[in-house]
Formats: structure tokens, C-alpha cells, sequence
């Protein structure tokens, strides 16, 4: 919670010296971590509309979207951003996974290159954002190459950062164990798809984007 | 050491003009070819076919979105286009944005992204100031 506080104090005293613009929130993290599910559980939340389509073929997210101007409001306090799904990132994409799931050879091949072209965008995206929430799949080990290097990065940046390990609705679901992983950063665990914890989840965005 | 044509197949030196006007066939595409590894590029170019050849060539285009920039060539490598539709990136390379774009077609293959590091460059000194402000 210091973590947070500090990130807090920091953000606040960096906008009295900033001029800005509408403040970006971007969903980060590996592909099929559930980026899109949550971005289209916020968009439903508080806009009645979803922002993307969500699949459990990888890769689905190819483009960088951005849903502008959502208010979330908590009693008297509001908070007012453009909310940013990025393409999910990894180091190897390989169309034969996605003949396996079903696509032809040229979909598949064409779905590879979309999705470089993603992980590019995305990184290029990175430096636009403000907060960034890091959505990880609670049922995967965390300890991955692509989870280190976006979280050192964003270390790197300065962006204050929310670590999410979404899919807690499944029972193989480990939260602590990201905990474990990242103990330096703020880690809750939600359930994007059946709105578990969601709550929390947008608490903890008040503290730190509000 | 030498640049080959993805077009055309021809071999050019270092320092040739053709690599910064362009090939005679047309192609602003070259290989980069390291001069020991030359015989191994050669083998695993024969591996590809000229479907396979084109189509990468093309995925990379694609990707770097130019059709006639002038290419620059650096033995650097952020992504690797193994066959078309296998792609391996290097994420730590990526997120720096120091580093230029580069694509690794082949053994001793390269071809960077003027552009986008360009854009890449300017967006890391913002994110300098931004972190300084």
C-alpha cells in the first residue's frame, strides 16, 4: 500500500507541474491474459457498451483500441480517462498455433503478422500512457520473460502500475504467487469475465489515476 | 560486406550507391550478408522457397509499412521472420527505443525500420522529458 501512496503523491505533484491532456489508462500483458474481457467489463460498467471482441484463440486483439472520455464515480469522487487494450505481447508468434485452433493456413499466417505488427504498436503506445494496469492469467506461472520485461519497463518509464491476475473464477487460479513474483507492486486479483472483485479493482484505480 | 537484392538475387559491396538509390530491378530491399556466414545464408536461402522468399519479403514490408523507403542496413536484430508466418521478437531490444528496428530475415538478412526508429527515437527523448518534468 506504501508502494501506491508513493505513486500517488508522486503523480499528483508531477500534474501540478504538467499541462495534461486527458489521461490514459493502458491494459498491458501477455496475450489471452484478458485485457479485452476487462476492457469490455469497464466499457460496460460505465459506458453500457463493450470495447473489443474477446477470444481464447491468441492474438485476437491486433490494433491498438481506445475507448475515449469513460467516468468512473465512487460516492463524490470521479475520475475522468481514455482507456487503451493493446495487442497482447510475446517473443514468439507462430501461425501453426493457429491452425491448430481452427484458421486456414493463409488466416493464420496473416493473424502472425497482424499480431508482430500488434506487440510494435503496443510497445510504441507505451510511452503515451500514464497508468498502466498489467493484466496477467492468474492460472499461468508469472514468472515469464515477456511479464518480467514489460513490468521492468514500466519501472523504467516511471508509470505507475496495477498488476491484475485476472481469471480468479478458475480454480487453479494463484494470486500470490504473482504476488510472490512482483512484490514491489500492487497485485489484485479479479475476475474480468464474472466481475469478481471489480470493485476493488476500480478503487484501486482511484488511487492510482484519481 | 556484401548486401544481396531480395528481388534479384545480385550482390553488392559495401558502400555500392545502389544500396542508397536502389536496386536496377526496382527492389530498395536488401539482404545484409555477413561475409563468413555468406555460404550458410546461401544454404538456408535455398531452404525457402520463392513463394516463401516473396512472402516475407512482403510480411516485412508490411510491417514496416513503406513501399519505397531507402533501407539502411545494421547487424542488429529485433525481430526474427523465420518462415512466413514465424515471427520471434525480442522484447527487451523492442522497448528500448534507443535501438533501431530491426528485422532478421535469414541467417546474416536484415533489414531495419528508418521510419518507425525515427519515431521510436523521438518518442524515448519525450519519455525522457516527460520523466524528468
Amino acid at each position: 500500500m506504501l508502494s501506491v501512496m508513493k505513486k500517488f503523491v508522486n503523480k499528483v505533484f508531477r500534474n501540478l507541474f504538467r499541462k495534461k491532456s486527458v489521461l490514459k489508462i493502458g491494459l498491458y500483458g501477455p496475450p489471452n491474459g484478458g485485457k479485452t474481457t476487462l476492457a469490455n467489463r469497464i466499457c460496460m460498467d460505465w459506458l453500457g457498451e463493450e470495447m473489443g471482441v474477446a477470444s481464447p484463440i491468441e492474438h485476437e486483439t491486433r490494433e491498438v483500441q481506445v475507448k475515449e472520455q469513460i467516468n468512473i464515480k465512487s460516492g463524490n469522487r470521479e475520475i475522468s480517462f481514455s482507456l487503451v487494450d493493446t495487442p497482447g505481447i510475446a517473443t514468439k508468434i507462430d501461425y501453426e498455433n493457429f491452425v491448430r485452433k481452427g484458421l486456414s493456413e493463409d488466416e493464420a499466417k496473416q493473424r502472425a503478422k497482424e499480431a508482430t505488427k500488434g506487440v510494435i504498436d503496443a510497445i510504441k503506445w507505451l510511452d503515451n500512457m500514464d497508468v498502466v494496469i498489467v493484466v496477467l492469467d492468474a492460472t499461468r506461472d508469472p514468472y515469464s520473460q515477456v511479464n518480467i520485461t514489460i513490468i521492468g519497463n514500466l519501472a523504467a518509464r516511471d508509470i505507475p502500475v496495477l498488476i491484475v491476475g485476472n481469471k480468479v473464477d478458475i480454480r487453479k487460479a494463484d494470486v500470490k504467487k504473482i504476488k510472490a513474483a512482483f512484490p514491489q507492486y500492487d497485485v489484485l486479483g479479479i475476475s474480468a469475465k464474472k466481475g469478481t472483485s471489480i470493485e476493488e479493482f476500480y478503487e484501486a484505480l482511484f488511487v492510482l489515476a484519481g | 560486406m556484401p548486401h544481396q537484392c531480395v528481388r534479384c538475387n545480385s550482390f553488392y559491396q559495401d558502400g555500392s550507391e545502389v544500396i542508397l538509390k536502389g536496386c536496377s530491378c526496382g527492389a530498395r530491399l536488401f539482404f545484409y550478408v555477413k561475409q563468413e556466414s555468406i555460404d550458410n545464408a546461401k544454404r538456408m536461402n535455398a531452404r525457402l522457397s520463392d513463394r516463401d522468399k516473396q512472402q516475407i519479403e512482403q510480411d516485412v514490408l508490411d510491417l514496416v509499412g513503406v513501399e519505397d523507403d531507402e533501407p539502411v542496413v545494421l547487424d542488429l536484430e529485433t525481430i526474427r521472420v523465420t518462415r512466413p508466418g514465424k515471427f520471434e521478437l525480442d522484447l527487451v531490444q523492442l522497448f528500448n527505443n534507443e535501438n533501431p528496428l530491426v528485422y532478421k530475415l535469414d541467417e546474416g538478412k536484415y533489414v531495419i525500420d528508418v521510419p518507425e526508429t525515427f519515431l521510436r527515437r523521438e518518442a524515448f527523448k519525450k519519455a525522457q522529458l516527460k520523466k524528468q518534468s
